[in-house]
């Protein structure tokens, strides 16, 4: 098994400890990662979808050229890279669009066929290498630990686009994924409300932004006796992670340590906290030290 | 009160460049499960529709809300009347760059500068504090930096807002 890898731009440059999380564990599930050369922003939905439909493509081609000259498909944690990469190829698949974006991609000296598929790090754990692998991986298992999930909406939504789920409905894969590593996942009544971390919402209106936020982890507190937040997309964990201490700050008492799902899996491999776990605004101590 | 004299009846038509928002029945779902609907000032998507179809022109020019939007898609997801409502914020958002360029969001001359939005390149003794070397990135190449400005520099932002974007 190999795969492009597309980090996105929030993970190397803000949260680093995800991307050695995941260049550690995933060899040891038997995938490779082959670096993408000179990829660029996604492009972010803030950016170019916002302001020029033919450029936001002309960026997408670039990305989905380098992992197809490589004939591999692209590999993404970021909820948002993957949802503007999917969309972009299934945008590309207008002939019209795409003849344009052919040509803009020319003075690039670039080639866009549309081989390369996009692919979630849920669905490639769950699919490709499976809960089974995971388990064997398994050096220290998070036994007793009780823990809830955070499903990237980008993941879900619009499912015709990004969708892995065959079964359709509420996702469930992140989920089986933490109870292979021998946690116990919990239930809640906003477990399938988004984030809220992405896109305007937090940068224009801050305060109900952490309301909002808030509606979840109070519902987590009473709900659930959850240690942990497992979740697969940058923007759900810098969110989940940094709300806390905003909310904190205005007399809230919040302290539930956020994981990406690649640092609790390196964790339970064995790999070093303070490289794959290394950075948090939420102390993380309390599971921590349980490796 | 909306009046009538001044609203531009093909609104629709500039704004929506793909997919036909006339099916919008009112019913208010894309606003239901939207969390940007908790915005302030609210993001109403159901009333975004409105304003397109009925020519609001000004008043759509002058609307933040698109911006409050998180991309969640949950509104493409629910709308019963396939109108994409998450396309349509995307659309209304690129109609106001297109016609008032202080709308065009500043990470885009970044995007253009050093290929990306976040300083990635800057973050050389982060990433080594993790046992991280560097990326391979486009700002580490000037030849293809110089093909990827080449390719933006093609596109219609790009090349009508070209005094924002520095080689
Ligand atoms: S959900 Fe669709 S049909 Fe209903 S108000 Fe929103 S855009 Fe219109
Ligand atoms: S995509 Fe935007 S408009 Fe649609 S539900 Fe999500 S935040 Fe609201």
């Amino acid at each position: 098994m190999k795969y492009g890898f597309f980090p996105g731009c929030n993970m190397p440059a803000i949260r680093p400890d995800v991307e050695k999380a995941i260049r550690l564990s995933m060899p040891r599930l038997g995938v490779e990662l082959e670096e993408m050369e000179g990829y660029v922003c996604c492009p972010a939905y803030g950016t170019f979808h916002s302001s020029d439909e033919e450029a936001t493509l002309a960026v997408s081609g670039w990305n989905l050229s380098i992992a197809e000259q490589k004939g591999l498909d692209v590999l993404v944690e970021c909820g948002s890279c993957y949802s503007s990469l999917r969309m972009g190829k299934s945008l590309l698949e207008d002939h019209e669009r795409k003849s344009r974006v052919d040509e803009l991609l020319k003075k690039a000296e670039k080639k866009y066929e549309g081989k390369a598929t996009v692919r979630h790090m849920i669905e490639v754990l769950y699919r490709d290498v499976g809960v089974e692998k995971i388990k064997q991986e398994v050096k220290r298992p998070l036994e007793g630990v009780s823990a809830v999930i955070q499903y990237p909406c980008h993941t879900v939504y619009p499912s015709d686009i990004v969708g892995f789920d065959p079964r359709g409905g509420k996702p469930y894969m992140l989920g089986e994924l933490v109870e292979a590593l021998g946690a116990k996942v919990e239930h809640f009544s906003c477990e399938y409300q988004c984030c809220g971390g992405a896109g305007g919402f937090h940068r224009n209106s801050a305060i109900e932004a952490a309301a909002f936020a808030k509606r979840k982890l109070d519902a987590i507190k009473a709900e659930t006796g959850a240690k942990l937040i497992v979740v697969s997309c940058i923007t759900c964990l810098m969110f989940l992670d940094s709300v806390q201490k905003e909310l904190n700050s205005g007399g809230g008492s919040y302290s539930i340590p956020v994981f990406d799902y690649n640092q609790i899996l390196s964790l339970c491999m064995g790999f070093p906290a303070e490289q794959v776990a290394a950075i948090a605004t939420t102390p993380r101590d309390e599971i921590v030290k349980l490796f | 009160m909306i009046n009538l004299a001044e609203l531009k009846q093909d609104l629709y038509k500039e704004v929506t460049e793909h997919n036909d928002i006339r099916y919008c029945f009112n019913c208010s779902t894309c606003i239901s499960g939207c969390p940007a609907s908790e915005a302030n000032p609210p993001l109403l998507i159901r009333n975004l529709v409105r304003k397109v179809l009925l020519g609001q022109e000004d008043a759509l020019l002058d609307d933040d809300s698109p911006w409050a939007c998180v991309t969640c898609s949950k509104c493409e997801e629910m709308c019963p009347m396939g109108v994409k409502p998450f396309e349509l914020c995307l659309a209304i958002r690129r109609w106001q760059c297109r016609n008032d360029e202080t709308r065009i969001p500043q990470s885009l001359p970044e995007l253009f500068e050093r290929g990306y939005t976040q300083p990635v390149e800057k973050a050389q003794a982060l990433r080594a504090s993790v046992g991280l070397g560097e990326l391979s990135l486009v700002v580490h190449d000037p030849e293809l930096l110089k093909r990827f400005q080449a390719m933006l520099k093609e596109t219609k932002i790009v090349k009508e807002n070209s005094y924002m974007f520095k080689e």
